[in-house]
């Protein structure tokens, strides 16, 4: 009995003493003394393999859909060209939500969801165990450093696995909603290993469940999606020319959302192209004019609840 | 890359810290906040090729002429090394002093020497077993020389082979092995594993006798070694240098020290070398496991657990040559190894006497030697002042509850029913039973023949904690058994926190508080 | 009269047997063939005898022995059942006895002698050797070797018993009762001492630390030119007394060898499966226990040509160092009349003399002071009391018949 009641007892020194579930600390006086970071992020290989695919399968199906279908109305356009090409892509979309992940990862066909992987910032979904696990079950998230750092996998690696990835370049979620600066590394990634980029558009997400709110705002928000012609770097093209031209892609998938296919096509070509990164006036108005939730198309919404789109 | 030693102040942010603790450890989590914990660095870094580096020392020796050269068919040629109480724990084969030996056993082959003896310097210390000899010589060199008897242990108590050199000027009897004194080139081989070896503390000291020893082997050059960690302060090392003097001109020495680095727990047990807040998922999984287990297992295999642990040390300096100019680069090695700066002395001073000491390698911690790691060993591992201040109090974990063992530490028993239960002051029992113990024929014989510490060995354990016994008021043992601490002139508590309200009567209720965490070795250079 | 009486009974015998080294408490409070009875109190009219009424009779280790069964049967033809026990008595005469007035405190030398039973002394009576006498089964008296034996004598356990006037010895005046309780033990402990051939220097270990070691170590200390005298104590109270007493060192059961090997330069040697024995060893070793593992330790911590002296009732034990060592195995029984200790006038002493003496000594009479008494219908109680005296702290405990 001793021998289980001290087990107890020492198990829970532990768990106390290394803060277990939580980060570990150093002490004040000992900071100077560790050893500069090394990779602290959990390793998230298991997460690609057949027993994660098949938990995720069924987080996704029973648990992430229903829920996110009660929750908002989604309106899915552009999926056709996915027929045409073969994977892995890479989707680049504008980030202004957690609901972002979920709304582009439904969005896709089965067959394109399975085999599709979210970079995720290490330094906030792979710090705690229970979060890395979390959300990799869930969103098959893999680390990437924003900071630039080294990491355990790389976002190549799970390309060259066949991995389709899906990359906010923003590296945050908007604060008001509009588009913010793009970074390079997803272009530099469809560069480096020769794979195509989809644009994605969303809008809505923001005026459903904008950054520090934990819950998507009641009433069944519209959320819109579209995903644009498939982008190659030109013969010769750097990443750097590269890059502007995968925002403008985003920029004139926004404009079609919220026009039409013709009018933002006539926009682009004149390069009048409504700037993604919105107008340059007081901030409220900014957030004012995002918080405004799509429009939906009323006489479809009915069908939503079984069909899908 | 190594990081230094520090000192941590233990804060909110603090996990429990590891307290060695006999066959065991304990996770302290009791240390009020505040307290100092003095971290030992971390390995530094190693020679990338041994075998190189112990061919360059030997050639290229100091202040010597290179070895070959020292070397010439027909000379008398003896070759002493530390014994099995170096290093701790034992180093996992080959040990160092086999490489040693073997590349100095091939100069002297193909120089053609011929009259080759090798002799374990293990003074008062017990006989090694054949099997301990060759694993510190290695298996050639066992094989060569231990069939025909030129492999053997030094004697100190055989009259017929030891020789006189002498007096210093301070009148002390200079006595070493007579083999060892006639020879014309006496090569030894040390392992400095901290810094009160070697130097002349290997010739005049291990290869002494009896009548040799207790010039500097007392409680009243003890109390004035301060410490012994520091020869240049040490009583003790002072009667040794003079003897070295002496030694040093009748008889050829040629010094070859190494100098091991902090390895000393090695997979799984590594994590007790690791700073706690360091410790993974696998380490704090691994300390719980054997927490379990040790807490199921018989003492029996408890110690056959920790004694039969081999360390990976690695090496991190071998010098050879004169005895002094050697002795200056090894120290240098083994601060820069060992070496931590503290701020000031404390009211208390915690520390964790682990299952091992020099004395008890192969055999069981008995109640002395516990006092003599505690109070000898570490609370003399300073330089300039002690960690705890005078009048302060010490406080040590060791459950004292191995007993003795009667194959090698027979008079041990004795003088723990016999003389401590009389007086534990050091000086009253020194003065009263040392000769008894020292001329006791029984004693004698156990120690020539069997494998047993001389007779008076037990007294040099006592005067090792003399110091300590000098400088503190109170000494408290947490789980330590009640009436072994009584028998030593201590006091037992069941927790820390009992200890420091025990200790609160001589240091006050919020005494300044320091925790040695050792091991692996350090040495605390007190400002 | 109310007295304690000692019956033959044959289940209670054999449990004794059987468990009374294991559960001697249990056994002797609970199954002791002991009842307390009312009597008539015992006569003998002949010249020299006198009645007495007891004021304190002592528990000795010879009466728990007997009561839990563990006594040699060879003991069973000197005695006559049914007896009332009590060999250690301190009385005061109801009777004028002799030059003894009524009303004289006395203690009693217990062996029934020749003289006693009113026959032809023997050739040790004759010596003044009493305790050595071949008539303790014949004469007027039943079978019995001293009073508290004997069923014609009645014993100290009881209120009255009869006593011959050459068993009195009066008590001097200013001695307590208690004080004068000791004089028998010790009387016996003068005997050993005296038995045990002690020379000048000589080393001398006393295995037990009870009231028969104490008082051996006392009259080693007083009579004997012993050097050092090496006491082995269970219990912590008896360390002190042992040194006040006269011991220079006092061991624990367990140190004993080892101790003696350190004091005596011997050396130690551990023979297969069983235990050590030394090389060398004491001059004279006194077993004051009667256990086999103290005789034991007797055996194997005397030199060569030492001497093994038999105090507490012997249990059997390996004699082959006795054989090996060519020790001298001595017994030593009761007190003698007559002891090789000769007093002023160039006569022998009596051990009751030198006793009463030696109970003067400071540290007697500060043991006296704890000796307990109960009275007799608590004598369940003082029966479990003597058995753990020695952990108890009390060195005698005692039955006083005038308090029940």
């Amino acid at each position: 009995m001793n021998f289980f009641s001290d087990g107890v007892h020492d198990v829970r020194q532990v768990a106390r003493g290394w803060r277990w579930g939580r980060r570990s600390q150093v002490p004040r006086s000992a900071e100077q003394f560790v050893l500069p970071q090394r990779s602290t992020v959990f390793p998230s290989d298991w997460s690609r393999r057949r027993p994660a695919m098949l938990a995720r399968e069924v987080a996704q199906k029973g648990g992430l859909e229903p829920l996110f279908r009660s929750q908002v109305r989604t309106r899915v356009e552009g999926l056709d060209i996915l027929e045409r090409i073969q994977g892995p892509v890479i989707f680049v979309a504008n980030h202004a939500s957690h609901l972002d992940t979920p709304l582009i990862l439904l969005s896709l066909p089965d067959a394109w969801r399975r085999r599709t992987a979210v970079a995720a910032a290490a330094d906030y979904f792979f710090d705690t165990w229970w979060r890395a696990v979390g959300s990799s079950i869930v969103f098959n998230t893999f680390p990437i450093d924003r900071r630039g750092g080294s990491m355990a996998t790389t976002p190549g690696e799970v390309l060259d696995q066949g991995w389709s990835l899906v990359i906010f370049p923003e590296g945050t979620r908007s604060n008001d909603g509009w588009i913010g600066q793009f970074r390079m590394g997803a272009a530099f990634l469809a560069h480096e290993h020769g794979v195509p980029v989809v644009p994605v558009a969303h809008r809505g997400t923001f005026a459903a469940m904008p950054r520090g709110q934990g819950w998507p705002a009641p009433g069944r928000r519209q959320l819109t999606v579209r995903f644009g012609e498939p982008m190659r770097p030109a013969e010769g093209e750097s990443v750097r020319d590269f890059a502007p031209r995968i925002k403008d892609a985003v920029a004139a998938l926004l404009d079609e959302d919220r026009s039409t296919w013709w009018e933002a096509r006539r926009r682009a070509a004149t390069g009048a192209t409504p700037d993604p990164s919105g107008p340059q006036v007081a901030q409220w108005r900014r957030v004012w004019e995002q918080s405004e939730s799509p429009v939906a198309d009323r006489s479809r919404s009915r069908l939503a609840a079984w069909r899908r789109s | 890359m190594s990081r230094p030693g520090f000192v941590l102040e233990v804060d909110d942010r603090t996990p429990p810290l590891l307290v060695h603790q006999g066959l065991g450890f304990r996770l302290e989590d009791s240390f009020p906040l505040g307290t100092r914990v003095v971290y030992p660095p971390e390995s530094i870094s190693c020679v990338p090729d041994v075998e190189e580096a112990i061919r360059d020392a030997l050639l290229h020796p100091l202040g010597m002429d290179p070895l070959p050269e020292l070397l010439f068919a027909g000379m008398k040629l003896t070759i002493a090394f530390d014994d099995i109480s170096l290093p701790l724990p034992t180093m996992r084969a080959p040990d160092i002093r086999a490489r040693i030996i073997e590349q100095v056993l091939t100069m002297a082959a193909d120089a053609g020497v011929d009259d080759v003896e090798l002799i374990g310097a293990n003074a008062l210390h017990r006989r090694m077993t054949p099997a301990e000899l060759k694993h510190i010589v290695g298996e050639r060199v066992f094989r060569s020389f231990f069939p025909q008897g030129k492999l053997y242990n030094h004697d100190a108590e055989d009259r017929d082979n030891l020789a006189h050199l002498g007096l210093t000027e301070k009148g002390e009897d200079i006595e070493i092995n007579k083999r060892a004194a006639e020879s014309d080139l006496l090569v030894y081989v040390n392992v400095n594993l901290v810094a009160m070896d070697g130097g002349h503390k290997s010739v005049p000291i291990g290869l002494a006798s009896y009548a040799s020893l207790k010039h500097h082997h007392n409680a009243h050059t003890m109390v004035q070694s301060r410490s012994f960690m520091d020869h240049k302060h040490s009583a003790m090392h002072q009667s040794a240098w003079r003897m070295g003097a002496v030694v040093r001109d009748a008889v050829k020495i040629f010094q070859i020290e190494t100098t091991l680095d902090n390895n000393v727990f090695p997979k799984p047990y590594d994590f007790m070398m690791k700073r706690e807040w360091e410790w993974s998922v696998k380490d704090q999984a691994t300390m719980l496991g054997m927490r379990r287990g040790l807490s199921l297992a018989p003492a029996k295999v408890k110690h056959k657990l920790f004694h039969d642990l081999r360390s990976v040390y690695g090496l991190t300096g071998v010098n050879a040559g004169e005895v002094e100019a050697v002795h200056t680069k090894t120290l240098e090695k083994v601060h820069e190894q060992h070496l931590v700066e503290v701020q000031g002395q404390s009211d208390v001073l915690v520390m964790g006497v682990p299952y091992l000491g020099p004395y008890n390698v192969n055999s069981s911690m008995n109640p002395i030697l516990a006092t003599c790691m505690g109070l000898g060993y570490y609370f003399n591992s300073y330089l300039d002042q002690p960690v705890v201040r005078k009048g302060g109090a010490v406080i040590l974990y060791h459950p004292l509850n191995e007993g003795f063992n009667q194959l090698h530490h027979p008079s041990y028993v004795d003088f723990y029913e016999e003389v401590l239960a009389e007086s534990t002051d050091p000086a009253v029992v020194g003065a009263k039973y040392e000769q008894q113990f020292a001329d006791d024929p029984w004693y004698r014989h156990l120690y020539r023949t069997s494998h047993a510490y001389h007779g008076v060995h037990p007294f040099y354990m006592w005067y090792w904690a003399a110091h300590a016994m000098d400088h503190v008021d109170d000494v408290i043992w947490v789980g330590g058994d009640r009436r072994v601490a009584a028998r030593l002139g201590f006091r037992a508590a069941t927790t820390l926190s009992d200890a420091l309200e025990m200790a609160s009567s001589t240091v006050g209720t919020s005494p300044s508080i320091t925790y040695l965490h050792n091991p692996p070795h350090l040495l605390a250079h007190v400002r | 009269m109310l007295a304690l009486e000692m019956f033959r009974s044959l289940p209670r015998t054999v449990a004794g047997k059987a468990v009374g080294s294991r559960l001697p408490g249990l056994l002797s409070g609970y199954a002791a063939p002991l009842r307390l009875v009312t009597i008539d109190p015992p006569r003998v009219d002949r010249p020299g005898w006198a009645r007495l009424r007891t004021r304190l009779s002592g528990i000795c280790g010879s009466d728990l022995g007997a009561l839990s069964g563990r006594t040699s049967l060879y003991f069973s033809a000197v005695v006559s059942m049914p007896f009332v026990p009590g060999h250690e008595v301190v009385a005061e005469l109801l009777d004028d006895c002799e030059d003894l007035t009524a009303g004289t405190r006395v203690v009693i030398d217990p062996v029934l002698t020749c003289v006693v039973r009113g026959v032809e002394p023997c050739d040790n009576c004759a010596e003044g050797r009493t305790n050595r006498c071949s008539r303790i089964t014949v004469g007027h008296l039943a079978p019995g070797l001293q009073t508290g034996f004997c069923k014609d004598t009645g014993g100290g356990w009881g209120q009255e018993l009869v006593a011959h006037r050459s068993q009195l010895h009066p008590v001097p005046q200013g001695y307590s009762d208690e004080q004068a309780l000791l004089i028998e033990p010790v009387a016996c402990a003068v005997h050993t001492a005296l038995r045990a051939g002690v020379r000048d220097g000589d080393r001398v270990l006393v295995s037990g630390a009870g009231s028969v070691g104490l008082f051996a170590t006392l009259a080693l200390r007083e009579l004997t030119g012993a050097d050092e005298i090496i006491v082995v104590a269970k219990h912590g109270h008896q360390r002190e007394l042992a040194t006040e007493l006269g011991a220079t060192e006092v061991v624990q059961p367990g140190e004993v060898l080892r101790r003696v090997r350190r004091l005596t330069g011997a050396f130690q040697l551990k023979p297969d499966f069983s235990s050590p024995y030394l090389l060398g060893g004491v001059d004279v070793a006194v077993d004051a226990v009667g256990s086999r593992q103290s005789l034991e330790t007797a055996l194997q911590a005397t030199r060569a040509g030492g001497r093994v002296v038999l105090s507490g009732m012997p249990a059997p034990a390996d004699l082959s160092a006795a054989w090996f060592r060519e020790l001298e195995i001595v017994g030593t029984y009761a007190s003698s009349q007559h002891e090789p200790v000769t007093g002023a006038e160039g006569r022998s002493r009596s051990a009751f003399d030198l006793a009463t003496e030696l109970v003067a000594h400071d540290a007697v009479v500060q043991l006296a002071k704890n000796v307990a008494s109960y009275p007799l219908h608590r004598w369940r109680e003082a029966l479990d009391h003597a058995h753990a005296a020695g952990r108890l702290g009390t060195v005698k405990v005692a039955f006083d018949p005038r308090s029940s």
